[in-house]
């Protein structure tokens, strides 16, 4: 029976595997698709013909590399903002006690109520007074204030689940509040980090809302709104072009989440053996 | 030391990022006047089309350039509401009639009436003109339209042994019989993607008498009798009792429902004109379709027009360029060319005309061209609320009908209180 086990339990992984990928070779096939075949009902997984107009199509009429560098900026430079704000925010907010830990709690949950579309005029109004709208830094700011709460929310939940007698014990060593900050708080807090840039970085990456508004020149585009531009009235897709550029949007984040991946476990490793 | 050393590092990435994004941008001191002009269209061709016809004024007048900031129709609305707002809107705007007469009706769009010459006034269809005038201002100017048409298989129907229509326009009972004809074998006659079916009930409604709505903005109102019935019934009775359309089609976009016309599995598909292109291209090599002549109700074969339109905010410091801009991207020989890239219908009769002379009856472009003589103003479009309870009331609405989940009197009844609900 335990020799079964074994076999099957692969098999089970083999089959999730499979489940969730298959909308990613879906994807891939349908770049390679010509508009005949994708208009089709015999639908195939593998392409009858191969066609790679789709690719050249996404790469020279819509400047799609031009806006993923523009998405990779905002992208990176908010996620680095977010995890440099949100990391001694939430180490204070999960050690404080009292009535301002409270309202820190409460302001984080309030500011999620609010839907986007009743915040963006204003915002749009104070970053215009700024000279920041249709601006990068415009745009990296209002995501790090977007992703900000719930980045605080995540790592003040990881903070909390370090034991603080793992301090006091430091403290008692002697050892300064930095260097126990240092030496035994902030390798403990590696993988929530991570998971926090990581989340912080998807979800500057793949917004579409504030970039659509805040955004009116064309070399300021992000990837999201550039998609968008396949996308035409009375419900035109040009949908071979639109899924290489889907395709070739989901590499970066395939990239940073496979170099993350290894320092989350390696955090997580650190943190057990300090611990 | 490593932490402090990533610190660092991030702290420099960020710092660096922010100074390089602040280089970005332009701005205009002195100098030839610059327009923006937020462009929404989305075939290479019609955006090549474009770039030319801007290229051509940029050359012609040099003291006035206009720029291009191309836009997606998706989330545009959303985004205008904010430019407008804000007071930083593109000079010239590309939309449809649809969304810019609350933009009108608020006070951000300029009247555009005296930079309209009488010729280009005369030359622009009354139902169409109509479509862009609001309380009594012209404050845009149409550039594409497109009808709904009937493509039909003819190999499909000359094997039903079906008379294949050939005069000015057919009926929606001539219809109803070639579908039935060739609905055998496991094939069906019609094929019609009616997941968002309030468009086109609201556009077609004209040839049965249905109006929809009277009156403007806060004091539209809606009233559903046999005129809007006619079409929605028609097609329960096409689908339930003649079983004469292909039922998953009824749940699928226009797109979708080409791929069974395309199988065979569908003799005949209604579909926007403009799909005439996208057929030629994805069709099967072999494929022989043609466009059945426009379609009439009791009322005759009109159809609402909402056109894709031109139009010159308000608070532009260059109202006039801006018209003027309007005003040439608008001439004959742009407008044909345009129409062309895009594969639809020219607002005006002098453009018509000359896409006419120029394409024939190539791929059906005779029978779509024509079709555009019978497109007529919408009262929809000046509805206030319209698109809320499009979205909102009557799509649910209408699909609830044709699921057969609610009956005539159900839908009426849900439409108009509906209304009531999303106009308070």
């Amino acid at each position: 029976m335990r020799l079964l086990l074994r076999p099957a339990q692969y098999a089970a992984l083999a089959l999730y595997i499979l489940f969730l990928g298959f909308p990613l070779l879906w994807l891939i096939s349908a770049s390679v698709k010509s508009s005949g075949e994708l208009n089709s009902l015999s639908a195939s997984l593998l392409p009858h013909e191969w066609h790679w107009e789709n690719y050249a199509e996404a790469f020279t009429k819509q400047g799609l590399l031009h806006s993923a560098w523009n998405s990779l900026v905002v992208a990176l430079a908010s996620t680095a903002l977010s995890v440099l704000i949100a990391v001694p925010a939430a180490y204070v907010l999960a050690r404080l006690r009292g009535k301002v830990r409270v309202a820190g709690v409460g302001w984080i949950l309030v500011s999620q109520v609010f839907p986007v579309v009743l915040i963006i005029l204003p915002l749009f109004l104070i970053l215009r007074t700024l000279g920041l709208a249709d601006n990068l830094v415009g745009l990296t700011l209002v995501h790090t204030t977007y992703m900000l709460p719930f980045a605080l929310w995540m790592l003040q939940g990881y903070v909390a689940a370090i034991p603080v007698e793992l301090e006091e014990a430091g403290a008692m060593d002697g050892a300064s509040r930095l260097t126990v900050l240092r030496t035994i708080v902030f390798p403990l807090l590696a993988p929530g980090v991570v998971a926090t840039a990581m989340f912080s970085f998807v979800s500057s990456w793949n917004e579409f809302f504030f970039a659509l508004v805040l955004l009116q020149s064309p070399e300021n585009y992000t990837l999201p709104i550039t998609l968008n531009m396949f996308v035409g009235g009375e419900g035109k897709v040009a949908l071979g072009p639109l899924a290489a550029g889907a395709v070739l949007a989901a590499i970066p984040s395939i990239v940073f989440f496979s170099i993350l991946r290894r320092k989350l476990t390696s955090g997580l490793m650190a943190g057990a053996v300090k611990g | 030391m490593k932490t402090r050393r990533a610190v660092v590092a991030a702290c420099l990435l960020v710092t660096s990022l922010l100074l390089a994004a602040c280089g970005g941008g332009s701005g205009d001191s002195g100098g030839p006047v610059t327009l923006t002009f937020q462009s929404l269209s989305d075939q290479p061709a019609a955006i090549a089309q474009t770039q030319k016809i801007v290229g051509d004024w940029n050359k012609a007048h040099p003291d006035v350039q206009v720029k291009i900031v191309p836009a997606g129709w998706d989330g545009v609305y959303d985004k205008l509401v904010t430019q407008f707002n804000a007071g930083s809107a593109p000079d010239i705007v590309h939309y449809e009639a649809a969304g810019i007469a609350p933009f009108a009706s608020d006070g951000y769009l300029a009247d555009l009436t005296p930079y309209l010459s009488g010729q280009k006034r005369a030359d622009i269809p009354k139902g169409v003109l109509d479509s862009v005038t609001v309380d009594g201002k012209v404050v845009a100017v149409p550039t594409e339209l497109q009808s709904y048409v009937v493509f039909a298989n003819k190999t499909q129907l000359q094997q039903a042994g079906v008379a294949i229509p050939t005069g000015a326009t057919m009926t929606w009972d001539q219809l109803r019989q070639i579908a039935k004809a060739t609905t055998k074998d496991g094939k069906y006659g019609l094929g019609w993607g009616l997941s968002s079916p309030t468009a086109a009930f609201v556009a077609l409604a004209p040839a049965f008498g249905g109006k929809y709505f009277q009156g403007t903005g806060d004091n539209a109102s809606l009233s559903v009798g046999q005129g809007e019935m006619a079409l929605p019934q028609l097609v329960n009775s096409m689908a339930y009792q003649d079983k004469s359309i292909l039922p998953v089609t009824l749940t699928q976009s226009g797109t979708k429902a080409l791929a069974p016309f395309y199988a065979g599995q569908t003799a005949m598909t209604v579909q926007g004109s403009y799909q005439a292109v996208n057929i030629e291209k994805d069709a099967p090599k072999g494929f022989d379709w043609i466009v059945l002549p426009p379609l009439a109700g009791p009322s005759g074969p009109e159809q609402a027009a909402n056109p894709q339109t031109l139009s010159v905010n308000k608070d532009s410091a260059h109202v006039k360029e801006a018209a003027q801009f309007v005003d040439f991207f608008t001439d004959t020989e742009n407008l044909a060319a345009m129409n062309e890239a895009d594969a639809l219908i020219p607002p005006t009769t002098s453009a018509r005309q000359a896409l006419t002379a120029k394409l024939g009856s190539k791929n059906g472009w005779g029978t779509i061209l024509a079709s555009g003589q019978y497109l007529t103003s919408a009262p929809y479009l000046f509805a206030g609320k319209y698109a809320q309870w499009k979205d909102t009331v009557a799509t649910p609405a209408y699909q609830r009908f044709l699921a057969q989940q609610v009956d005539a009197n159900g839908l009426k009844s849900q439409l108009e209180d509906g209304w009531k609900s999303v106009s308070k």
